[in-house]
């Protein structure tokens, strides 16, 4: 029984990380029907501006609990927003919008090359800043005093902080998100060029500027799982966006894509799937290496038997 | 640019003499050393002895001089007709630019390799000062209207004689560029080969080739083949160069299967690179190898129908969600397939199943094929040439690839091939007008699917061990890449992209870490610029350019024949680009 | 107009004529590559993953080799000869590995090859090493199947013109289960990556931990590109081993001892030279205090040969650092030069002398960065001399060396 708990925390906590990637896609396709291949680098880009951050504050050691938890974890999300932002806007400037019209291979294409050319950026020249770490390995991310290592014992379940931080993360984040998409202003463009963007224009809606704040809306909540994801497994490298990339598509899918509430479902029931396939599939096909096998045929049943996804998708029928 | 050239056409008269001027110092400066030590490029530190890449540059200078005398001959002499034929003044603007850029690109490789612009002698300044001079001075030239040389009626002996001559330039281009060793000689080689078919294009040389190409197919492919049959033969025995050849083979068949399914149909797969790997692990399995798991060792052809039925079956089962998913969707499933075909390949290895890949390991030592009593692992000497291991499976590979061409070429021209591209344009209108939507969809994986199979059976003998770490994602973005970089639906286009994606890598070994970084890049900026690829197929490339109407009246207006040729689409664009 | 169209062709066939006798006068010409005073050429090639992901041990093991040919060239060790260097990419890949291998194959000057780092590329480049009759030494490959064939109980070497100097997976696995026998840990779980190399590990060390009386509670795989190790490591924690060990290399050993540890699973981890870098430490964070990790040959400190490798290294002021398989290759290159010294001397060219320095090496015996090196009947290294290290304060410390046999 212990065990099953302790598998369903496991499954929340990755899962609530897959679930703060998924809802960069979600929001991106809601709105321009485009599947932000480079997503993963958006998260992986996060990560990095948060240890960036830290190595900028003189990379702070062994402080006391308040001042980590107050001031250099705040400051290091902080920073992997702008970068991750940062990223996000250039790419949709500069990649995906000239191709707003092309056919529809173009911009996938083209997010193949970015993600590409983005991990081979960081890979090659993170590592030249001078005192930077040599990225073409990983990097350990830096220690945060009270949430790193520490875990609460309940009973035989051992629930980490950093673990709570994701969960945590995970609901303060859908809060905002619910509350931008729905009360305010720029949130109620959003929706309406979504729902056609055309008419949104006639509207005098600025749909460029709806479309780029969808981007930006995504990677702030991928460089929070890039923080959370440096806190939970301890390090940081240029390869992390493409594997989680995956699976956050797949929770995106799997709760039906362009559905914010549906990508945060997906992504806590793809994480619980992941960790029971572990644990209680019987025989050879219950190692861990088949997890991922796993994961992908989930996506392929759902898309071809219920291509709306768990909770209902926007639009489906895609040409 | 205009104002630039508004102000310049003014002097068109003077021009031709400044122009003149820099193209004959040009040609001097090749008798000139350009670089002070002899390790850069071919040893360009002689007086008064050229290395070929010096003459290369000699003959860019050459042209733009003869094109700038010969266009006020021509005025003046020839009747208008004749006038017409070839567009001296576009030649001359052409060969002075490609001058330019061939210049400073061999004086920018000299400086990189022997470190400094210091490195430089005389000769490179004076040829890069001269090629300038003529670059600007032929923009004031008047650019007058297209060359008419491609409508001029040729018998058709010398139609074809023109088709074996730039064949065999072709060839002679490909055994001295694969035997150059030097990074900055082989881009400097490769470069001026793309210039010169430009200037040919602008000149309307090119125009001309491509209306005889167009009208002696027959011959064109023959001559093709034949070019490329003989190419092992211009190696000396050398292998290394074969090995690379044959893996230009490989991605260019693969890459021709992936062309049905994206090219033709429409489908993105992202996954593809798993059909190989059935093939591969398929023909594997069933070779001799000590480490083949299955006891039983058909003889090869029969390895190489079921490895292709293998990967037809995997076809099938990945092109069944078609029927439900379209588009992007489409694309992330296979993705996903091949994901998990990488990942059961690995865990098929006995702990966490069946023992039938090895996993990581793979299958080492698969042997040599033998067919009919001829071993492909020997070296064999064929007219005083040796032909090596390499030489031998590039053959075969080669047969491979012309009969997968065979069948696209068919499909392509076909009622099925017509049904895909209907698919592609607008699946609803397809399926109004009676298409079977669903059995072409799965028909264009399967096929595919099996032209990747067989490919894979082959490679797994040409590259004697068969591991699932060579079957990853990368590989897949690689063969789509390919085929956008060449251009989707056409066979040219995908062996230019083959022979780039494969070529580049070997030869440009000083950017060996900047290599998929590049690779990012270009994607990116393909997608951006020219999104139909280098080659493209002239329906495909009005697609992408809904709104140019000027393109479309182009397109038009020409002979229907050689609308798919490549010269003809190049210089299109070029033109409408200008 | 034809003779407009005939002047096109001929001055395209005039270029094409000129640049090729062009090309015969300046060949007849000598070279200047010839150089080195007189000296006749031989080269030593390298086949490592120069980019890419594993691109940081290529450079190490590039830089390390680099060093043994500059040494040998400074201290005159073959008279008469100049030994040059050529380092080839496999991407880590065996097809680029492939083009690699038949380059230098088809070079006549090469007289022997170091790499490569993966065992799938050394599968596909053997038998081209083998018709060529060029020795390929290893400092990587860890596969037993590479020297000994397919079927493992009954060894027949398959490539004559293979070697090693790393220890195989049928070595370091049965060591560590020794070892830990001995500290009385008779309850393990173990963890692998499904590579040749961690797979090879964990199984020979499952087989001799079973033999010696422990149990083996708990067999896991990880995929090498996860991340989250959180599932594995309930599963394994409710198993309830003492220890465990996991076949595989240190980007996966680090986080998986960290979360380990954070998860409440206070057991230390083992492991073979795969997670000996400091880097593992880096990784696990400061909870790896009592991680366990076998290495090839006797501690750097109390070894001559490796300490002079180290400093010589240090000196030399490469770029990148020696990372896991530096030693290793720094002897491979080694091993190859003293086989040179009896090969080369009496021979006219490099080609000449290739079967002879396949020959010689077999009969090599010296000491090297890593310790011992000499080739067994099958091309392995015999050197059977290993140690324990555990990280202690933040730092691998040596904790029993012996020679196991």
């Amino acid at each position: 029984m212990d065990l099953l708990i302790q598998q369903l925390i496991n499954g929340l906590s990755l899962g609530a990380l897959y679930a703060l990637i998924a809802v960069g896609y979600t929001v991106v396709y809601g709105i321009v029907q485009l599947i932000n291949f480079a997503h993963g680098e958006v998260f992986m880009m996060g990560a990095f501006g948060s240890y960036t951050t830290w190595m900028l504050m003189g990379s702070p050691t062994n402080l006391s609990i308040g001042v980590a938890l107050g001031l250099v974890l705040p400051a290091m999300i902080l920073g992997g927003v702008l970068v991750s932002v940062g990223t996000a806007l250039l790419m949709e400037r500069f990649a995906y919008r000239p191709l707003r019209n092309a056919p529809r291979l173009a911009p996938l294409i083209s997010a193949i090359g970015l993600s590409i050319g983005l991990q081979e950026a960081v890979r090659l020249f993170y590592g030249q800043i001078p005192g930077f770490p040599d990225s073409r390995r990983a990097i350990p991310f830096p220690v945060i005093e009270g949430l790193t290592g520490r875990s609460i014992q309940v009973g035989g379940v051992t629930i980490q902080h950093s673990a709570i931080f994701t969960l945590g993360a995970l609901l303060i984040c859908a809060a905002l998100l619910w509350w931008f998409v729905n009360k305010t202003r720029m949130g109620r463009a959003m929706q309406a060029t979504s729902q056609d963007a055309d008419t949104a224009r006639l509207m005098g809606i600025n749909v460029d500027k709806a479309i780029a704040t969808a981007f930006a809306v995504g990677a702030a909540l991928a460089a929070v799982a890039g923080v959370a994801h440096g806190l939970r497994y301890n390090n940081i490298d240029f390869q992390m966006g493409f594997m989680a990339g995956m699976k956050a598509f797949t929770a995106a899918v799997l709760g039906g894509i362009g559905n914010i509430n549906g990508a945060v479902v997906g992504g806590l029931v793809l994480g619980i799937v992941e960790a029971m396939a572990t644990t209680y599939i019987p025989g050879q096909f219950g190692s861990s290496a088949w997890k991922d096998v796993w994961a992908f045929a989930i996506l392929i049943l759902v898309l071809v038997f219920r291509p709306q996804g768990l909770l209902g998708a926007k639009v489906v029928d895609r040409a | 640019m205009s104002t630039l050239h508004e102000f310049l056409s003014r002097w068109a008269g003077p021009a031709r003499w400044v122009g003149l001027g820099g193209a004959v110092l040009v040609m001097v400066a090749a008798f000139l050393p350009w670089a002070y030590l002899p390790a850069a490029l071919d040893n360009v530190t002689y007086y008064g002895e050229p290395s070929i890449l010096q003459w290369l540059g000699f003959a860019l200078g050459f042209v733009t001089a003869a094109c700038l005398v010969a266009s006020p001959i021509l005025a003046a002499k020839a009747s208008p007709r004749t006038r017409r034929l070839l567009n001296l003044n576009r030649g001359a603007t052409a060969a002075a630019t490609a001058s330019l850029v061939y210049q400073a690109i061999a004086a920018i490789a000299v400086a990189l390799e022997l470190g400094g612009l210091i490195t430089l002698e005389p000769g490179a300044w004076l040829g890069v000062v001269g090629a300038a001079v003529a670059a600007l001075a032929t923009r004031a030239l008047h650019a007058g209207s297209d060359a008419r040389l491609r409508y001029l009626p040729t018998p058709a002996w010398a139609q074809i004689l023109g088709i074996v001559v730039v064949l065999a330039l072709v060839l002679v281009a490909a055994a001295y560029g694969l035997g150059l060793e030097d990074p900055g000689a082989f881009v400097a080689f490769g470069t001026f080969c793309g210039l010169a078919a430009w200037v040919l294009a602008r000149v309307g040389i090119m125009g001309w080739i491509s209306a005889a190409a167009a009208a002696n197919r027959s011959a064109l492919v023959l001559a093709s083949f034949v070019v490329a049959f003989v190419f092992p033969f211009t190696q000396n025995g050398s292998d290394a160069n074969m090995s690379i050849a044959a893996g230009v083979l490989i991605f260019a068949a693969t890459a021709m299967g992936l062309n049905i399914v994206v090219g033709l149909a429409g489908l993105l797969d992202l996954g593809y690179i798993a059909f190989l790997g059935a093939g591969a692990f398929t023909a594997a399995t069933l070779s001799e190898s000590a480490f083949a798991t299955l006891g039983w060792h058909p003889p090869f052809p029969i390895v190489m129908l079921i490895a292709g039925c293998v990967s037809a079956l995997l076809g099938l089962l990945i092109g069944s969600p078609t029927l439900r998913v379209s588009g992007d969707y489409l694309a992330i499933v296979t993705l996903a397939f091949g994901e998990i075909f990488r990942i059961t390949m690995n865990n098929l290895d006995g702990s966490d199943g069946p023992n039938i890949t090895r996993g990581s390991n793979g299958i080492p030592a698969i042997p040599n094929l033998d067919v009919f009593g001829f071993n492909f692992g020997e070296s064999h000497v064929i007219a005083g040439f040796d032909i090596g291991r390499f030489a031998n499976y590039y053959w075969l590979l080669l047969l491979v690839l012309a009969l997968i061409i065979v069948v696209f070429v068919n499909l392509n021209k076909s009622r099925i091939g017509r049904g895909w591209v209907a698919i592609r344009e607008d699946e609803r209108a397809a399926e109004a007008m009676g298409v079977n939507v669903f059995g072409l969809k799965l028909l264009a994986f399967a096929g595919g699917a099996f032209l990747a199979g067989v490919a894979g059976s082959v490679k797994a003998h040409v590259d004697v061990s068969v591991t699932p770490d060579q079957y990853v994602f990368m590989e897949s973005a690689f063969l789509v890449a390919g085929i956008v970089l060449g251009g989707m639906g056409t066979v040219g286009g995908v062996l230019v992209g083959a022979a780039i994606l494969k070529l580049l890598p070997e030869k440009l070994r000083f950017f060996e870490d900047y290599r998929l970084l590049l690779f990012g890049l270009l994607l990116i900026v393909m997608m951006r610029f020219r999104p139909e690829g280098l080659l493209p197929d002239q329906r495909r490339q009005l697609e992408f350019h809904a709104e140019d109407d000027e393109l479309a009246e182009e397109a038009d207006a020409q002979a229907l024949p050689d609308l798919a040729t490549a010269g003809a689409a190049l210089s299109a664009t070029k033109e409408d680009r200008a | 107009m034809n003779r407009r169209l005939a002047a096109a062709g001929l001055s395209g066939l005039l270029i094409a004529s000129l640049a090729l006798t062009g090309c015969g006068q300046r060949n007849a010409e000598p070279t200047a590559s010839g150089g080195g005073g007189g000296k006749k050429v031989a080269k030593i090639g390298l086949i490592a993953p120069l980019s890419g992901g594993l691109s940081a041990m290529g450079a190490g093991m590039r830089n390390s080799v680099d060093l043994a040919v500059k040494q040998a060239n400074a201290s005159n060790a073959i008279p008469g000869w100049e030994l040059q260097f050529a380092a080839e990419d496999d991407q880590a890949s065996p097809d680029a590995g492939k083009n690699a291998a038949t380059k230098l194959t088809g070079d006549k000057d090469v007289i022997g090859v170091v790499g490569p780092l993966n065992s799938s590329v050394g599968q596909a480049i053997q038998p081209i090493f083998q018709s060529a009759g060029i020795p390929l030494v290893s400092p990587a490959n860890t596969n037993p199947t590479l020297t000994k064939g397919a079927d493992l109980s009954k060894p027949a070497r398959a490539y004559s013109t293979y070697f090693r100097t790393c220890t195989t997976d049928d070595v370091q696995g049965p060591f560590a289960a020794k070892y830990l026998l001995s500290e009385g840990i008779k309850k393990v779980a173990t963890i692998n990556d499904k590579k040749a190399y961690g797979q090879g590990l964990a199984t020979a060390f499952a087989k001799a931990f079973a033999e010696g009386g422990g149990t083996v509670v708990s067999e896991e795989t990880i995929n090498p590109d996860d991340k989250d190790f959180s599932a594995v490591v309930s599963k394994v924690k409710a198993a309830g081993p003492a220890a465990v060990y996991y076949g595989g290399e240190y980007p996966q050993a680090g986080p998986l001892s960290q979360q380990m540890k954070a998860a409440g699973l206070a057991i230390p981890l083992m492991g073979g030279d795969g997670i000996f870098d400091p880097a593992f430490i880096e990784l696990a964070g400061s909870t790896s205090n009592g991680d366990l990790a076998t290495s090839v040959g006797a501690p750097a400190e109390s070894l001559d040969s490796a300490k002079a490798f180290v400093s010589a290294y240090a000196a030399a002021g490469y770029k990148e650092g020696y990372s896991a398989y530096g030693t290793y290759s720094y002897d491979a290159a080694n091993a190859i030069i003293e086989a040179l010294k009896v090969s080369l001397p009496s021979a006219s060219s490099a080609s000449a002398a290739r079967s002879a320095t396949v020959e010689a090496l077999n009969k090599v015996k010296f000491a090297g960065a890593s310790g011992q090196v000499a080739f067994n009947e099958f091309g392995d290294n015999t050197s059977r001399i290993l140690t324990v290290y555990k990280v202690e304060g933040g730092a691998w410390k040596a904790a029993k060396t012996e020679d196991f046999q």
